[in-house]
């Protein structure tokens, strides 16, 4: 399709995915020390990418049906179903608005990290447009494929991001444990892209998802509930959900994220918390509308999310590194997030008859997480820089950091889900799907809201924690709280910037914080930004964004709700919690040893195995390769056993030549009798009985020349061996080892090398090839006169053997000539000379 | 016969595979040997049996006489009573550069003999050999 002129729309949105990198790229070409033109051309990619992303969005409604069918195709490799073609949905079209918003305010968040260092600049800010890149291509890209091409960019950009500080092996060591972990999780993906596709052809998410209003599964998968274990579309969706879950360290692969913090503060904000690290639950989130429908989904999603999220936030309560703090609730909620989409394939009927899926407003969740998350993070590496990141040594900064202390209140307000914040409505909502879902899973509910309840309560208590901490209030943290922090040797010190550069350490967590309080306090301006991109508005009589006085509002109405109790003693477990002296130690996570015992088991078990195979023996080697060649004879014996049927019928014609079986007697006598003899010179005479007999067999055979040259080279071996033997040494008195299982092996080769000359004479040869049964026909008959194969020319000679050498073979006769050559020379330059001009 | 030259490849290749698998270089070098006659044998067998279907005689070698040109040219009965001459140019091959071989390991087992004063696998194994910069 040439000819066709591209699309607008395609065009615009791969032009934002590929604008961070094109502006980090440029920034390559600045001189060192234009740090402020470098922060401004990458800041203005990463707002072009959004800007772009806006436009289309805009113009197109993003949930509507056209929004769903994806931009125009670019060709790129049409035979791999590999196109350039981009699908801003909903859930596609936000997250690409939530990357490159935050992209931006990371952008100017690293200057005033970094402070005024042209090295760390120079190197970040391009890394930091790859990444981008990366992960907008992921979150836009139509073709499943192309998904899976980004996805491995978000993988090497985090392992760059991660080990950023080359020189500190530590974080390289960690760098490499995020990458194997994602990098397995992606080798999954691809395996469930490819199963998928091949077994339905459907190589486009657009394809994929069911269109708009349309809420049956799409035709590959059977009815409901009835897919089988060998059906390939759980394999793929196995596979692909494998993938999701390292890439959104889910347990027990959760041990990366932690890790991940060995990368400079404003990587964790972007990539480990608001991000790359969605791009799971994104994935999760894409193939829910179709994979709901598996009975298998519900069963395997939500108790991994659950037990992802309370787990992890029992560890981020005993931990004292801010980082690590809040690392770990981020694999809480991206637990969270992955349950709310589990609990998406249950359905509850209310009682006005209608039947609709429990998960609602899960953009919301999303966008909730990534706004005070990202602040967080944001404000721990701002506090590492100018306090320090432990916990225990923060008593009382308020004092000296006022504006980031508020920040960091704030945003673990947030965190804690107390009424006010958008996070207190995205925390109800999933309250509601659990509340919902007892239809469905009967009593399972309950343990999924104590699970639910467990998590609140640490979160409450870490925020209350921080406030007491920061502020000096008693029941905070002090420095004589047991053991410092672990240190993860993550502390960049670098030269403080002061003025506009320096405020940005925290105007940007104080920016995106104040989405949370704009959503918590209006809902209505919250709904009419995000409404557009949600897919899954389904509750009844919830249909609007509960703020908190819709909720109490129906409280007061029809008395407090289940949900809403169960948020109330969440929160007053939480203060009470907070302030209690339990749980404040700085606990190690047992998974942290998932990954070097696994590299451990590689290394070592490897070289075990290596000692073991690699033993420098000949014989070792030989047996080794005898014995794999047994076994794959053995094994294909067994699958046919029809193999031996010729060997009986080659016997019954074996006795049609009376001289033929005489030299074949004496064959195999002499070779017989070669190892039972100890004498050297009664051993070479065997050798040349057995290969005059040898001659004899080509003469019967008909073949003169072979017989000749056989002839003479057997006089000049026997010769060779006899020379050879005076030169030698004697015979060491041998050692009589056991000697069986050499017979054995060579029995077995024997008579395998002997089945397989008879298999291989007898099998019928091609007749569509040959009219006779000549395998060189084609030589015979071009031998002298040609054919119209040939334009009429031919070898003209009379014995075909030496035509095919000299004319149709000529160059393995030249091969065979440079070989005997070679062998000449080698045997000149080795032989020892008796008088040598030196030495 | 491609029965008896079944067995001849069995037993050749047999004992080839023993002596290779023996400590002592000698035998080692007899085992190549043989290896090359099993390999040849093998290969000669695939040619099919050289008795005529009807029993009278051995088939013709491949070699053309002077009035079966035109005949040969098309194919046919001239070429169904002769043997197959394909192997026997693949093994002519065969056996001079088995012969290379051949010469060439036995002046590697001199050389590395008078070196090392053994001719035992294993004890080679422990000699300490000179690296080639060494060597000089």
């Amino acid at each position: 399709m040439p000819d066709q002129p591209v699309p607008v729309s395609s065009v615009m949105l791969m032009t934002a995915v590929f604008a961070p990198v094109a502006a980090g790229i440029i920034t390559l070409f600045l001189p060192r020390k234009r740090t402020t033109l470098r922060v401004l051309i990458s800041l203005a990619g990463m707002a072009l990418a959004f800007g772009l992303v806006y436009a289309q969005v805009a113009q197109i409604a993003p949930t509507s049906a056209a929004g769903r069918a994806g931009t125009a195709v670019i060709p790129w490799i049409p035979v791999l179903n590999l196109n350039l073609a981009f699908l801003a949905d909903g859930l596609g079209g936000f997250f690409a608005l939530l990357v490159s918003g935050i992209g931006v305010l990371i952008v100017l968040y690293a200057r005033g990290y970094f402070g005024d260092e042209p090295d760390d600049l120079y190197r970040f800010y391009p890394t930091l447009g790859f990444f981008a890149t990366a992960m907008l291509g992921i979150v836009l890209a139509d073709y499943t494929l192309l998904t899976l091409l980004f996805w491995e960019m978000t993988s090497i950009s985090s392992f760059l991001l991660i080990g950023w500080d080359r020189y500190d092996k530590h974080a390289v060591k960690l760098a490499m444990q995020a990458f194997y972990t994602t990098g397995l999780g992606g080798l999954g993906l691809l395996g469930g892209i490819l199963l998928f596709g091949l077994e339905t052809d459907v190589w486009r998410w657009s394809e994929f998802l069911p269109a708009a209003g349309e809420d049956s599964p799409a035709w590959w998968l059977p009815e409901y509930g009835e897919i089988s274990w060998t059906n390939p579309m759980l394999g793929a969706f196995l596979l692909m959900f494998f993938g999701a879950a390292t890439k959104s360290a889910q347990f027990p692969f959760h041990y990366w994220l932690p890790g991940a913090m060995a990368a400079p503060t404003p990587v964790s904000a972007y990539l480990h918390s608001a991000t790359m690290v969605k791009a799971g639950v994104f994935l999760v989130a894409r193939l829910s509308p179709v994979f709901w429908a598996l009975d298998v989904w519900p069963w395997l999603v939500i108790p991994l999310g659950a037990i992802t999220m309370t787990m992890a936030a029992l560890i981020a309560i005993n931990q004292h590194d801010l980082k690590r703090i809040f690392a770990y609730t981020t694999v809480s909620q991206l637990g969270l997030l992955m349950c709310a989409l589990g609990l998406g394939a249950l359905k509850y009927t209310d009682h006005h008859n209608n039947s609709f899926s429990v998960i609602n407003w899960d953009i919301t969740q999303i966008a909730n997480h990534a706004f005070y998350k990202a602040p967080l993070f944001i404000i721990a590496g701002a506090l590492g820089h100018v306090a320090s990141r432990d916990i225990t040594q923060l008593n009382g900064v308020f004092k000296k950091q006022p504006a980031m202390c508020i920040t960091l209140i704030l945003a673990g307000f947030a965190l804690a889900g107390l009424p006010g914040s958008i996070s207190f409505q995205a925390k109800e909502l999933f309250l509601y799907a659990i509340y919902h879902s007892y239809q469905t899973i009967g009593s399972w509910w309950l343990i999924l809201m104590a699970a639910a309840i467990v998590t609140a309560v640490c979160n409450v208590a870490i925020f209350v924690r921080l406030t007491t901490t920061v502020l000096g209030l008693p029941g905070g943290m002090t420095a004589d709280m047991g053991c410092p922090a672990h240190d993860d040797h993550a502390h960049h010190h670098h030269v403080d910037a002061t003025g506009f550069w320096g405020s940005m350490m925290w105007v940007p967590a104080a920016v995106l914080v104040a989405f949370q309080f704009i959503g918590g306090i209006a809902p209505g301006v919250w709904e009419y930004f995000i409404r557009p991109f949600e897919t899954n508005i389904n509750y009844e009589g919830f249909q609007y964004l509960p703020s908190l006085g819709y909720i109490l509002a129906d409280t007061f109405k029809e008395g407090p709700s289940i949900p809403l109790i169960c948020s109330m003693i969440a929160i007053a477990c939480g203060l009470i919690l907070g302030f209690l002296p339990v749980f404040r130690g700085a606990i190690k996570d047992v998974c942290d040893q998932i990954y070097p015992t696994v590299y451990w088991l590689a290394v070592t078990g490897g070289r075990r195995a290596f000692m073991l195979v690699q033993t420098g023996n000949f014989r070792t080697y030989t047996v080794m390769v005898l014995g794999a060649f047994l076994i794959g004879f053995a094994g294909s014996v067994l699958r046919d056993p029809r193999i031996i049927d010729p060997v009986y019928e080659a016997m019954s014609r074996g006795g049609e030549f009376w001289p033929g079986i005489l030299l074949g007697a004496i064959i195999i006598v002499t070779a017989l009798a070669l190892p039972l003899t100890d004498s050297r010179v009664v051993r070479v005479l065997i050798l040349g009985a057995c290969g005059f007999a040898v001659v004899g067999m080509y003469l019967v055979y008909r073949a003169p020349d072979l017989a000749l040259t056989q002839l003479m080279f057997e006089i000049i071996s026997v010769l060779l061996f006899v020379l050879v033997l005076r030169l030698l040494p004697r015979d060491e008195s041998k050692s009589r080892v056991p000697r069986w299982w050499r017979g054995l092996i060579a029995a077995a080769m024997g008579i395998a090398f002997g089945w397989m000359t008879i298999v291989a004479a007898t099998t019928p040869r091609d007749h569509t090839l040959t009219e006779g049964l000549l395998l060189g026909e084609m030589f015979a008959r071009h031998s002298y006169k040609g054919t119209e194969l040939t334009a009429g020319r031919g070898g003209g000679g009379d014995n075909i053997v030496n035509v095919i050498l000299v004319d149709f073979r000529g160059f393995d006769t030249l091969g065979e000539i440079t070989v005997l050559a070679l062998a000449a020379l080698g045997v000149w330059s080795l032989i020892p000379r008796r008088r040598s001009p030196k030495v | 016969m491609t029965f008896v030259m079944a067995v001849c490849v069995a037993v050749v290749f047999g004992v080839s595979i023993y002596m290779l698998l023996g400590r002592e270089l000698k035998g080692l070098a007899m085992g190549v040997f043989l290896l090359g006659h099993a390999a040849n044998l093998c290969i000669l067998a695939q040619s099919g049996s050289p008795v005529l279907p009807d029993g009278e005689g051995l088939k013709a070698p491949p070699v053309l006489s002077h009035g079966d040109y035109e005949a040969a040219a098309h194919g046919g009965e001239a070429l169904s009573r002769m043997v197959d001459p394909l192997p026997q140019a693949l093994i002519l091959t065969a056996i001079v550069i088995s012969f290379a071989v051949m010469a060439f390991l036995l002046t590697l087992i001199i050389v590395s003999a008078r070196k090392t004063n053994t001719l035992d696998i294993n004890e080679l194994g422990k000699e300490q050999l000179p690296t080639p910069s060494q060597a000089h």
